[in-house]
């Protein structure tokens, strides 16, 4: 048993530190001098708070769609269920890269979506709306798959009680089903956002200019070297674990109480 | 009150196959039938989670067949009681009477009336993770009960409690009705709650509906032997009518008197005898018997807790019986029962029914 416990604990310790390490090292490796004369460059603001606000777009708008969506294959079964269930986990599979060429070929100004919506006045090149539409595309899965997991733990049961005491559809959902897994929903939504965050390759493809922080760092490491990306770099992991950390124990917090 | 006329339904595994029922106003039905064989896909075909393929459902005269749920006013509670795990025992009581948009002050009054009358009126500010099995199922009742149903449906709602509560409900489901008055259908595949409970009793078994009565009723004179397996009666011996005799793998039966009269005999029965019908050293008269012989001792199980035997009892050709001995039984034979002993048998008259041969005999 003790050598059981020894081994186990040894593996994941190694995981642990295989992610640790890295971050600690380029956290401490940057002189506090040249991060807090990062920290209030416009430019740098600008990008972190561009991120941050795109990466929420993304994750909003994906709940509206994707909650819905994951209702649907909680609790029915429908012809096709398998293959959209794998359709949902493909933006996770494949290059990120290779899905904002896609997202381009669909909503660049030459193409079909792009044509009708910039007919409206809505561009996804080289603008927001493309950053919040390429984040979404890849981090989607995250929000869905939670959320299809909550709904799937809450009995089915419920919603039929709820029904005979005289509840809709809609009031059995948002009376039962939604209060009973929205913490999952969080939690999805919450892990939709950080990726949101953390996206470049599908980004990068779609809209170089406005300048999300992942791609300031890369342009600033390919520009001027590591010196000048890594501030950057810190910042934005710092904000990101300071920011993850609180809501994570928010959501702690309201489930013990 | 509810009619059912030829529900056919197909749920997966599970199959209803033209379920007709008529449950008068103040019923109190229990549906009886084994594990898997559809009662709560029924059950929940009336509360209207499911539509039939095919059949009519009827409420209170009005074809309700495809009617949502909400509409129907019946209500449903489950063996596990199903609250609502984020909701205060009062909120979950008060769920159906705030969707009707009730005055809070109505509400309140009648949540506690309710809770009184369940005995619940202690429990009202506390969530159902810290309720006892017995008190969630109160909580579960007072929820249906206060939004005053058509039909109560009942799904197995003794068998997640351990004896003591499962009685205490018991009493109190028996109180329900009486008091109340409310139609009940009520799931079991427990024969003596059955009895306990119902005023009419429905026997069910893959996905049909094979006897339909008073309790007592259907006990007696169980329509197959699929019924009388299930209505617990503890042998069936499969025989053919020869001559006014019962030919069977343990030689010739004397028809009883009351079964000579039956003009429908058919050719091939299955004799149903319950296990008091089975006398080890019989000591009435001869004529009491419908058969005696000697059989030889298979098994001896004393039940638990009761002092009762269980006495399994094998002939050369294969028939085996049931029977029980009481402790006082026991002290009063002559002689000591051990496996492997041949001991004398008489199969008494009374007690003894039949049922066609519609399937093969299978011992209880």
């Amino acid at each position: 048993m003790k050598n059981f416990k020894i081994i186990i604990s040894g593996l994941g310790g190694i995981l642990v530190l295989i992610i640790v390490v890295p971050l600690a090292k380029v956290i401490s490796s940057t002189d506090p001098a040249v991060l807090r004369s990062t920290i209030i460059e416009p430019e740098v603001i600008h990008s972190i708070l561009l991120t941050l606000r795109a990466a929420l777009w993304a994750t909003l708008a994906s709940l509206l769609f994707g909650v819905p969506l994951a209702y649907a294959l909680a609790r029915w079964n429908f012809p096709g269920k398998t293959i959209i269930q794998g359709t949902i986990d493909l933006p996770v599979m494949i290059p990120h890269t290779a899905a904002g060429i896609a997202l381009l070929m669909v909503y660049g100004r030459e193409f079909l979506l792009g044509k009708a919506f910039a007919k409206v006045g809505v561009s996804f090149t080289g603008t927001e709306a493309g950053i919040s539409l390429a984040m979404a595309f890849v981090s989607l899965p995250f929000l869905v798959n939670a959320a299809r997991d909550g709904f799937l733990a809450v009995d089915p049961r419920l919603e039929r009680v709820a029904r005979t005491l005289g509840a809709s559809p809609w009031q059995a959902f948002f009376k039962v089903s939604l209060p009973l897994c929205w913490r999952s929903i969080l939690s999805g939504a919450i892990m939709m956002w950080a990726r949101g965050i953390a996206e470049f390759g599908a980004v990068i493809i779609l809209t170089y200019h406005p300048m999300i922080a992942p791609i300031l760092i890369w342009s600033r490491f390919e520009n001027f070297g590591l010196k000048y990306a890594s501030p950057v770099a810190v910042i934005l992991i710092l904000l990101c674990l300071i920011i993850f950390s609180g809501l994570r124990w928010l959501a702690i917090q309201k489930k013990e109480s | 009150m509810l009619r059912l006329e030829n529900i056919c339904l197909r749920l997966g595994e599970f199959r209803l196959q033209e379920i007709s029922l008529h449950v008068k106003p103040g019923t109190y039905l229990a549906l009886l039938g084994p594990t898997g064989t559809g009662k709560t896909v029924l059950l929940e075909t009336i509360a209207g989670v499911h539509h039939p393929s095919d059949g009519r459902i009827h409420i209170r005269g009005q074809d309700a067949t495809q009617l949502a749920p909400e509409k129907r006013h019946l209500g449903i509670v489950y063996q596990d009681h199903v609250l609502f795990p984020h909701l205060t025992v009062f909120e979950n009581i008060a769920f159906g009477l705030r969707l009707q948009g009730r005055p809070k002050p109505k509400i309140k009054q009648a949540v506690e009336k309710m809770a009184r009358f369940l005995e619940i009126e202690a429990l009202l500010q506390r969530r159902p993770s810290r309720l006892s099995g017995g008190e969630r199922q109160r909580t579960a009742l007072a929820r249906a009960l206060v939004m005053e149903p058509y039909v109560l449906l009942l799904d197995e709602p003794l068998s997640a409690l351990d004896r003591a509560t499962s009685n205490r409900i018991q009493n109190e489901l028996k109180r329900i009705h009486t008091e109340l008055g409310v139609t009940i259908i009520h799931i079991t595949h427990d024969v003596a709650e059955a009895f306990f409970l119902a005023d009419c009793l429905a026997v069910m078994k893959d996905g049909r509906i094979l006897q339909e009565g008073e309790p007592e009723e259907v006990c007696r004179y169980p329509r197959s032997p699929s019924v009388a397996e299930l209505m617990g009666i503890e042998n069936l011996i499969a025989a053919t009518v020869e001559n006014a005799r019962l030919v069977t793998a343990m030689g010739d039966l004397d028809l009883p008197p009351r079964l000579t009269g039956s003009s429908e005999l058919p050719r091939r029965v299955c004799l149903t005898l319950p296990g008091q019908s089975v006398e080890l050293f019989p000591a009435g008269k001869p004529q009491d018997y419908m058969w005696q012989g000697s059989l030889k001792i298979s098994e001896v199980h004393q039940m638990n807790g009761t002092g009762i035997f269980k006495l399994i009892l094998v002939h050369d050709g294969g028939e085996s019986l049931k029977t029980y001995l009481s402790p006082r039984e026991m002290e009063l034979l002559a002689a000591s029962v051990d496996i492997g002993m041949t001991v004398p048998v008489g199969l008494l008259g009374k007690g003894a029914h039949w049922v066609p041969q519609e399937d093969a005999p299978r011992q209880a």
